[in-house]
């Protein structure tokens, strides 16, 4: 009995392929009703527009763009995820939006239930219009609480990789220590070596190598220092950034300033013009989005273009620019 | 102009070649301002310079906007014909590839933005680019967005004359487009707009069509497939014959496909992938709308706009 319920859970509902004969095939559910099928039984049915779910008294219209990848085992974990993600995308507030805790528990109460109810199928009308009219209400906070989650995402990521180069660095860094230091010890004692050769006092001689031979590694040790004290301080690399970015002295003006409202001449309702009223008639004219007003905006606009203009004086300005 | 015109500019290094030109980078040697040499090439041409090439300089001569491609100067040199440009680094295409970068939606008003100042300025002075698309849409170093490659331009001219259908590539082009229309308007490039803009949403192609008449079929499966009804007169265009029907998807649909999208940017969307161009909203209508006006986020400012990550 196991056996066989073990192979129906790799075999397709729809076309009884199972994995046996295609090993790599894949489960995709959609979310309108959670049957799943395989691959091909999606591309098969869905290609050519929505259709109805193939099981026997579902009947739901699926479309193969929301077709996905079953991820869970369970589907009821599956859905319960789907439903999660989609709710917590418009309820987003974080506990800082409110101004006790309990508000923020009731808050989150209610959170929860609206998932219950939509996962057991309870109270499905009521809880779509309640969803709807909250996100239409708080449209604009819901839009700033994703933004932030994602910015926060970024700077994390920045944070992250900022810290990953250092860390990089250091380690680099203690391994030039270590190898420059071995290289100085052998030359440090080579020397002395050769200077015992030529001078009389051992000891003098053996601690001026060795001052030398500090002098030289402190250099490396202090630039690993200034390292470790960023990779400390590092916490927040972009606070002043943010700073700059939210002061806007200039207010936003979507054609930049740069509009031509007054127009050097009045346009009439009515023309008399046989050539162009016979143009107007013409089927494939309308529906290629042909219109006599544009035509007309365009010869007067052509014939008018250059009033208004002093070539003179624009020249005069371009050479100031450009200097 | 001749040899002075050469010693004015120097060429580093050749970084593109085209069936009709080749690239390279150079400095205006006077100033020390990076530029791009396009060189047409000239001799293989027999009835002389090619078309494109001269719709370039016509139509960029006449366009000073800081969001279209600056053309600096025109030369001769050797019998070849050299463009000198305005040398931009990376292009929208390539920001879009790039899985490194993310996008906030703020980049997005502010790509979308600098698009449609520069359309805005082509279609006041009457020219259609009839060619936007993410890869012809070039990102200068302090992060304006410039409209680049007209060899597809042109300005209208005769009420009655004949239009090619066969402009846009092919993802980016307008219904009345696929249907052969001969006479559009300014709207084919704001449909192109629209696709863009749904892209920079989806970071992959919206509507991916394998060859000209499965186009068709994508667009419509998406979008809806028109009828009289929403589009009088459709069935007058020559390649409206043969369709599948499919049903104008829902806001609900839409607003599944674009999860990051806010209700304003959907008007917006909606507004330029009209199917019918005389229902599209014009450049003017896009700029105004509350995307830009009224909602937040504000656009970024260009210069902190994400960059590559990657260097080549």
């Amino acid at each position: 009995m196991a056996d066989v319920e073990e192979r129906q859970k790799d075999m397709c509902p729809i076309c009884k392929t199972d994995r046996y004969l295609s090993p790599d095939m894949k489960f995709l559910v959609n979310p309108e009703c959670y049957h799943k099928m395989c691959e091909s039984c999606v591309d098969r049915i869905y290609s050519l527009g929505p259709a109805p779910c193939p099981y026997p008294n579902c009947g739901k219209t699926l479309r193969k763009n929301r077709f996905k990848l079953q991820i869970f085992d369970d589907i009821l974990v599956e859905k319960e995820i789907d439903i999660r993600n989609r709710i917590l995308s418009i309820y987003n507030k974080i506990q800082d939006d409110f101004d006790d805790l309990q508000s923020y528990n009731s808050y989150l109460e209610e959170v929860e239930e609206m998932i219950f109810n939509l996962m057991n199928g309870i109270d499905i009308v009521n809880t779509e219009t309640k969803l709807k009219q909250y996100k239409e209400e708080n449209l604009q906070k819901i839009d700033l609480n994703n933004n932030n989650r994602e910015k926060e995402f970024e700077d994390f990521k920045k944070r992250e990789e900022f810290e990953k180069n250092l860390k990089i660095q250091k380690l680099q860094l203690e391994r030039q220590i270590e190898i420059e230091e071995k290289q100085l010890n052998e030359l440090a004692k080579k020397e002395i070596l050769n200077k015992l050769t030529t001078s009389n006092d051992i000891n003098q001689t053996i601690s001026q190598v060795k001052a030398s031979v500090l002098k030289k590694s402190s250099a490396r040790r202090k630039q690993l220092k200034e390292i470790m004290t960023s990779l400390q301080n590092s916490n927040n690399p972009q606070q002043e950034q943010h700073q700059e970015s939210s002061s806007s002295s200039i207010p936003f003006t979507p054609f930049n300033g740069d509009r031509e409202l007054k127009q050097n001449f009045n346009k009439l309702s009515n023309y008399y013009d046989p050539f162009i009223d016979e143009l107007k008639l013409k089927k494939d004219y309308i529906a290629a989005g042909w219109k006599s007003e544009l035509v007309y905006e365009r010869i007067l606009n052509e014939a008018f273009i250059g009033i208004g203009c002093f070539i003179q004086d624009e020249k005069k300005n371009s050479i100031l620019l450009s200097s | 102009m001749g040899l002075s015109a050469i010693n004015k500019y120097s060429k580093a290094k050749k970084v593109g070649e085209g069936t009709y030109a080749v690239v390279f980078l150079g400095k205006q040697v006077q100033t020390g301002r990076d530029i791009a040499i396009k060189e047409i090439k000239t001799g293989q041409f027999k009835d002389g310079l090619d078309m494109s090439a001269i719709r370039e300089v016509k139509y960029l001569q006449e366009l000073m906007h800081i969001n279209v491609i600056e053309l600096v100067d025109v030369f001769s040199a050797e019998g070849n014909l050299n463009l000198v440009l305005e040398f931009l680094p990376a292009d929208l295409e390539m920001i879009i590839k790039d899985r490194e970068i993310l996008f906030s939606p703020a980049d997005v008003k502010s790509w979308l933005l600098m698009t449609l100042r520069g359309v805005h300025h082509c279609h006041r002075n009457f020219i259609l680019h009839r060619d936007l698309k993410p890869n012809n849409l070039l990102l200068a170093p302090d992060g304006q967005l410039k409209i680049a490659d007209f060899g597809l331009a042109r300005s209208l001219g005769a009420p009655n004359e004949d239009l090619t259908s066969n402009v846009v590539t092919r993802w980016y082009r307008a219904p009345e487009l696929l249907f052969g229309a001969k006479h559009y308007t300014e709207a084919v490039d704001l449909w192109a707009i629209g696709i863009i803009f749904a892209e920079l949403m989806l970071r992959v192609p919206y509507l991916p069509g394998s060859d000209d008449l499965n186009q068709i079929d994508v667009t419509f499966q998406a979008l809806g497939t028109p009828t009289e009804d929403n589009w009088p007169n459709v069935s007058s265009l020559p390649g409206y014959n043969d369709l599948k029907i499919y049903p104008e998807p829902s806001r609900q649909e839409l607003r599944k496909r674009f999860i990051a999208a806010t209700e304003s940017a959907l008007d917006l969307m909606s507004g330029l992938l009209q199917l019918n161009p005389a229902k599209r909203w014009d450049t003017e209508q896009a700029l105004l709308s509350n995307y830009f006006g009224k909602e937040l986020p504000v656009p970024t400012k260009p210069e902190n706009l994400p960059k590559l990550t990657k260097k080549e």
